[in-house]
């Protein structure tokens, strides 16, 4: 890549984690220009927990001035609250479970991040994703690969971003083997950050609980749980939107034997619940997908890829059959258990993460 | 997208520095020895409950008493008005307690006392640029429905110390027309004197104020211990229920280490304060000065005058550069001074006292708090001043600022 050699400029997203941190470390090895900048996405402390994004940002700043590098704050925070934010509660409202983390690559880090960076004389963007990318030639767009480490892996949340802005993004860290050489590569270099814990979960819900924030956000309604093969009512709950497919914990059913949620109907406010692991309904091969994207710009041909319905998890060979109007049909050579409408199927092709959809109600 | 974890790794302890100058007294105050003593037999061999029915209990009775009668005396007031609380947020909290309806304040209180007046419908009366509330300004928007007016005593993020006296004429002359109109709606003054008293006198009669917020934390005694002192007939009612201590203002089993600590520290203070705030000015102004001297493009927001402001606070801003940076690279010379208040830093939103005083984006971003304390030496002032110099030299010449005229080279 030329602009290796005559320092292109870069604007980085750092976050103060260990990942970013190393990102810094090797772009400058490699010669570009780097900028860093902290996303400042979310600062409202939720009751029992304080939002740590300032300690965040201490940590990132620490990075910026061993390596000195420049870091700025962007305030991104309208655009996170409406589109990852908000996106989350009323995903939950109807009854799906969205994957937030998907949102903010695609509206906040290479949406309204990147747009800015270029705007202000970026060459590329970069974050410390786990992922590879191969820019494209002569304006075509750019082919997204699964990361070195596949413990680590991120395309899940990525399925969603333009292969042209993929053009100008750059992940440092995809080609290490795995985290633990991302601790030692830190060390190596002094940016005394190496011992810090992987962050997980939501960032914004932290440990206060999808239950909690939920129920800040919604209103709590009383409905029935419904054992799925008799419609026997068999105890209560405060809101279906709480529950999604699959879930055996807080049914609150007062013992018996453990039970599933194997649907929620958020219009009349109910859980099916079945004790039956082999239940029928728990299991599928076929998945619709809605509102997908494909990082080339268009659908890839018909034919058999492989599947991912979770960040890190199976990759499942399916058929997979683009149809019109951004919808796409998946059928799995083997059964797995039914995954929650709202999430999202990820394709792939070998190491390529092609593009994917969110699971449709069915 | 990389999630934040709950806690954060501590900065990376590479090389020690040379000498270390902590200098954000206005935060914390480490605990004098002599109220570590004075407390240390009450978190072990004297630990009953002194509600309890038992001569040892009787004692630590007495011992809680003794600490309230001495913490008293030091303000000028009698131990049935001091009401013992864990710190001066709830000591603040439990001021605007004591009346409903609208509540006067300034533009830069603490934290907790703005929190507490926006729950309520607040006029909040302006500043000016050197963070003073003008007492006329009091009186103009001092309605006949305002209950509770409440001015810190002195500001602990710009060192401005208010006419507390003026003000409280104004009160007063409220109470008088609405005695006369027949007016029942009742009206009090409060103020905090968290950041005032280890350097400024206390005294209730004096401030002429009807209720008093006091913190340990800040009087080199322990956090979360602070006390409201209320003038006879002001209503409080407790925000903490139960088992009826402090009066059945605020209950729960009393702190008797925690309020014998808070009587040797403020008795330490008083002792200490008329010096001390001697010293702590002179060392100031030697730290400013040879700040100016290196650095002549810094500014200074707060108070020109000596008299209107905490002796050893010094509020300094280097406009183009980043505080927080600069905060990080002092770290590392053991330097820790603070960007405007912790709570508003913790928040990393420019402070609404810099704003209030008119000060731009540029000069809020760029603005430390330093403060100066009881273990403040001349060498850390002459330590701190040579790694202030040396950050922001640094610092400008990273991002092309020139170092002598702080303009863009």
């Amino acid at each position: 890549m030329s602009a290796r050699e005559t320092g292109g400029r870069v604007f980085l997203g750092m976050s103060g984690g260990v990942d970013s941190s190393l990102a810094a470390a090797l772009l400058l090895e490699q010669g570009y220009d780097v900028r860093g900048i902290y996303m400042r996405n979310w600062s409202r402390d939720l009751p029992g927990f304080r939002c740590p994004w300032a300690d965040e940002l201490a940590d990132a700043e620490r990075v910026a001035v061993t390596l000195g590098i420049q870091l700025d704050v962007w305030d991104c925070e309208a655009e996170y609250k409406a589109t990852v934010v908000d996106y989350l509660v009323d995903s939950y409202a109807r009854g799906y479970t969205p994957n937030p983390d998907v949102m903010c690559n695609q509206t906040v880090k290479f949406g309204t991040f990147a747009q800015r960076a270029f705007a202000e004389g970026a060459d590329y963007v970069a974050t410390g994703h786990y992922a590879r990318v191969r820019h494209g030639k002569d304006g075509r767009p750019a082919q997204l690969y699964r990361a070195c480490d596949e413990h680590k892996d991120q395309t899940y949340f990525l399925w969603r971003v333009d292969g042209h802005v993929f053009n100008r993004a750059l992940f440092p860290v995809g080609d290490i083997q795995n985290k633990a050489e991302v601790r030692r590569m830190c060390a190596e270099r002094g940016l005394g950050i190496e011992n810090k814990p992987d962050s997980d979960g939501i960032c914004f819900i932290g440990p206060v609980g999808l239950r909690t924030f939920l129920l800040d956000a919604l209103e709590r309604r009383s409905g029935d749980v419904v054992e799925w093969e008799t419609g026997k009512v068999l105890g209560h709950h405060d809101g279906a939107f709480l529950f999604t497919v699959g879930q055996r914990r807080g049914l609150n059913l007062g013992g018996g034997p453990a039970r599933y949620v194997v649907s929620t109907d958020t219009q009349e406010n109910v859980v099916y619940v079945t004790a039956d692991r082999d239940c029928p309904a728990l299991w599928t091969t076929e998945l619709s997908l809605e509102d997908c994207r494909w990082i080339a710009g268009e659908a890839p041909a018909a034919g058999s890829y492989l599947v991912r319905t979770r960040h890190t998890g199976t990759l499942r060979r399916a058929h997979v059959e683009p149809a019109g109007e951004g919808s796409c049909h998946l059928a799995l050579d083997e059964p797995m258990r039914t995954v929650a409408p709202g999430q999202s199927a990820v394709v792939y092709d070998g190491l390529a993460c092609l593009g994917g959809g969110l699971i449709a109600r069915t | 997208m990389p999630a934040q974890p709950a806690m954060s790794t501590p900065p990376a302890a590479s090389s020690m520095p040379a000498h270390e100058a902590y200098l954000d007294y206005a935060a914390a105050t480490p605990m004098d020895p002599q109220v570590v003593q004075a407390m240390l037999p009450y978190l072990s061999e004297r630990f009953e409950n002194p509600s309890a029915p038992y001569a040892r209990a009787r004692q630590a009775r007495v011992a809680l008493e003794e600490a309230r009668a001495t913490l008293a005396h030091l303000i000028g007031a009698r131990p049935g008005n001091v009401v013992l609380t864990a710190g001066a947020t709830e000591a603040n909290n439990l001021a605007f307690a004591a009346t409903d309806g609208p509540v006067l304040v300034d533009a830069i209180e603490h934290e907790s006392v703005l929190a507490c007046a926006q729950a309520r419908g607040a006029v909040v009366v302006p500043v000016t640029s050197d963070g003073r509330v003008d007492p006329r300004d009091v009186q103009a928007a001092l309605t006949s429905e305002v209950t509770l007016v409440s001015i810190e005593l002195a500001n602990g993020e710009i060192g401005t110390i208010q006419p507390i006296r003026e003000i409280a004429n104004v009160v007063a002359a409220e109470r008088d027309r609405r005695l006369r109109n027949g007016e029942r709606t009742p009206l009090y003054l409060h103020a905090d004197a968290s950041q005032a008293a280890p350097v400024l006198s206390v005294n209730v009669s004096s401030l002429r104020v009807d209720l008093l917020t006091l913190s340990a934390a800040k009087l080199y005694g322990p956090k979360q211990v602070g006390l409201l002192w209320a003038a006879d007939g002001v209503p409080l009612r407790p925000l903490v229920r139960g088992g009826g201590q402090e009066s059945g203002v605020r209950s729960g089993t009393e702190n008797v280490a925690g309020a014998v600590a808070f009587a040797r520290a403020l008795q330490l203070a008083s002792e200490l304060r008329a010096q001390e705030a001697r010293r702590l000015a002179q060392l100031r102004d030697q730290l400013e000065r040879s700040l100016r001297e290196q650095i002549p493009w810094m500014i200074t927001p707060g108070p020109r005058s000596a008299a209107r402001r905490l002796p050893g606070l010094l509020s300094v801003s280097f406009p183009g550069l980043e505080a927080r940076r600069l905060v990080v690279l002092l770290e590392r010379q053991g330097v820790s001074v603070g960007t405007g208040s912790a709570c508003a830093a913790s928040r990393m939103r420019v402070s609404h006292v810099l704003q209030a005083i008119g000060l731009s984006e540029e000069e809020a971003a760029g603005s430390l708090r330093i403060t100066l304390g009881r273990p403040t030496t001349s060498d850390d002032i002459v330590y701190a001043a040579q790694a202030i110099v040396a950050c922001v030299h640094e610092e400008c010449q990273r991002v092309g600022l020139d170092a002598q005229t702080g303009g863009r080279s």
